[in-house]
């Protein structure tokens, strides 16, 4: 707050005066910016460093700073915990579940927003009152249910339970994206001739592309990186990294493997990172709207 | 997905016989359910149906041979739950979480968006930059903040050490452990308050402030007169949203602490996770977990008529 309490009390008598001291302010807000933005991600920085070095200069008094980067860590440890296979899971899981709840949830977002329904404004209670439950009182009935059906540990399984809490995500924030188009949308392609499904497909999804894109891949994210189900409902075969580094973080057996933990963790981050980065500017504005648009 | 049927329903139909106008005013009904139906038939599948399916686990003996529900026994697993220190315990630890971590991700993230609210080149980067901490997997934060905090290795340590602070005992605390916890979930969660609260404030009108400057008015007076009464719904929305997220905490609790020491973080997902998976209790863990549905619901349900008021007031 120091940067603020700069702020001009009082109207200056000298305008060249408060002219200096709003420059100064403004500086000060940028640099204060930029360190907390620094201070946020030195944790990231600290483990990607880590996984840069070798074990005997992961332990030490005081942390090692300088050191020669080696991949070492990396070549050891992506063969273990079959950790491409569980990549490729991850991949497909996260995808699949994406891509499911994208076209779900868009559609029925769009049918809350411009198609006239009744009972809408209950359903759209239920929607957000859903993204409210606890995970864990689905986690429990879905391994009893799928372990009767002998469903447990399989890609299906998964996606179908991350389309719990992707779908009704989906639905709202798409919800908002589409009642703020112009109405004339619709009409105009009535007039062409376009049924209410052309219209959504033809005209209403091309002109959304930006938010759509940006939501699958927020899904996206949020999938890959979901642990609970994941550990519930697969043991192997369709296991995801998130599971290997819960083992990894909570192996009290062989101790903190610390090379293992950054590097697994550093390369998990790398492809979200790239998205996120990719498409920020719409995510940030995804964000801001499914926070405040009701 | 777009039948025949339908695309006929809303075109030149309207004019012909009656009957047919009956059928196309079908076929739109069909058209605008139709929207509808893919995510109510996967949310009535994996949402409604494991719900229903937990209220009839929590009413019955679960059988581990078949692992499947067999015998009725009424309100025995609720009375086991409620009798239950351990799980009163959870409910507290979970409480304790949300009510310090909630209100200071919010303080922290309005404040720091009122501090660097300037407008310069540099910004979009780092806004970009402050995506980064709320797209790392929970899992990993808490793997990372355990690996900062160690006892022995960590950095948080030697650097306090180095201004003569410390050791503190981060993880194998009781109070520490929790203090850590909320830490790194502010950590993760602070920047979204950040990001959101520094678009809100950039929409805001300036000539209200303008006006407010040339009455006089000082900074402080402005930011508690004008600002954040303003920022009401933004404020309400936000919360509402880190609060959909926070009842769901789970990773960082597993990966950070494991719920220790003891029980000092075993937050209610966790402690109903390690009763169902290790220790087999399914039926009472699925009681647990249906006490605990009804209380989010209730508290959801409350904090969503909460905002509505308050954006609908301002």
């Amino acid at each position: 707050m120091t940067g603020a309490t700069l702020a001009p009390r009082r109207p200056s008598r000298r305008p060249a005066n408060h002219r200096r001291r709003a420059a100064i302010l403004r500086q000060a807000r940028i640099w204060s910016g930029v360190l907390v933005c620094v201070l946020f991600l030195l944790p990231i920085a600290w483990m990607v460093l880590t996984s840069l070095k070798l074990q005997r200069d992961i332990f030490t008094t005081p942390p090692t700073l300088f050191f020669t980067p080696t991949l070492e860590t990396y070549y050891n440890y992506l063969w273990h915990n079959d950790l491409p296979a569980r990549m490729l899971n991850t991949v497909i899981v996260a995808c699949g579940a994406g891509l499911i709840s994208i076209v779900a949830g868009a559609m029925a977002g769009y049918a809350l927003a411009r198609v006239k329904l009744r009972g809408a404004a209950t359903i759209g209670i239920l929607i957000l009152l859903s993204r409210g439950v606890p995970p864990i009182a689905l986690a429990v009935p879905m391994f009893l249910v799928a372990r009767n059906m002998g469903l447990l540990d399989k890609h299906i399984t998964l996606i179908l339970a991350y389309c719990t809490f992707l779908i009704p995500y989906v639905m709202w924030l798409m919800r908002g994206f589409f009642k703020a188009l112009p109405d004339e949308l619709e009409e105009a392609a009535k007039i062409d001739g376009c049924s209410r499904f052309g219209a959504f497909f033809r005209i209403i999804l091309p002109i959304s592309l930006p938010g759509l894109l940006s939501t699958l891949i927020f899904s996206i994210i949020l999938a890959w990186e979901e642990l609970l189900f994941a550990l519930v409902l697969t043991n192997r075969a369709a296991s995801t990294v998130p599971v290997v580094i819960s083992g990894i973080a909570g192996d009290t057996v062989n101790g903190a493997n610390w090379g293992a933990l950054t590097a697994v963790g550093t390369m998990t981050m790398i492809p979200v990172v790239i998205f996120a980065l990719l498409v920020q500017k719409w995510l940030i504005q995804g964000l801001a709207d499914g926070a405040t648009k009701g | 997905m777009s039948s025949p049927s339908t695309a006929l329903g809303v075109g030149g139909t309207t004019r012909r016989q009656p009957r047919s106008r009956r059928a196309s005013r079908l076929a739109d009904l069909f058209a605008r359910w139709g929207f509808m139906t893919p995510a109510a038939v996967l949310l009535v599948a994996t949402l409604a149906y494991p719900i229903g399916y937990t209220v009839w686990i929590s009413f019955a003996e679960l059988n581990l041979g078949t692992f499947a529900p067999d015998e009725w026994v009424g309100w025995d697993n609720y009375l086991t739950a409620i009798e239950d220190e351990r799980f009163w315990d959870s409910l507290a630890v979970t409480g304790t979480y949300l009510v310090f971590a909630m209100p200071l991700q919010m303080v922290l993230g309005f404040a720091i968006a009122f501090l660097i609210n300037a407008q310069w080149k540099g910004r979009g980067v780092v806004r970009a930059l402050f995506l980064i901490p709320m797209v790392i997997a929970p899992v990993i934060a808490g793997g990372i903040w355990r690996m900062l905090l160690d006892p022995l290795w960590g950095v948080a340590n030697y650097l306090l050490g180095g201004i003569g602070l410390g050791p503190i005992d981060w993880l194998g605390d009781p109070f520490w452990a929790m203090f850590t916890v909320i830490l790194i979930d502010t950590w993760r969660w602070t920047p979204f308050v950040v990001l959101i609260a520094s678009a809100a404030l950039l929409s805001l009108p300036r000539d209200v402030f303008e006006a407010a400057a040339i009455d006089g008015a000082n900074w402080w007076n402005m930011l508690w007169r004008i600002t954040l009464p303003l920022l009401v719904p933004v404020i309400a929305a936000v919360f509402v949203v880190r609060w959909l997220g926070a009842v769901k905490m789970f990773d960082i609790a597993l990966a950070a602490t494991h719920g220790g020491p003891g029980r000092a973080t075993s937050v209610v997902n966790l402690f109903i996770y390690e009763e169902a998976f290790r220790s087999l209790k399914f039926a009472e863990s699925a009681a647990m977990s249906i006490i605990v549905l009804v209380l989010t619901m209730a508290l959801t349900a409350v904090f969503l008529r909460g905002s509505r008021y308050l954006e609908e007031r301002h």
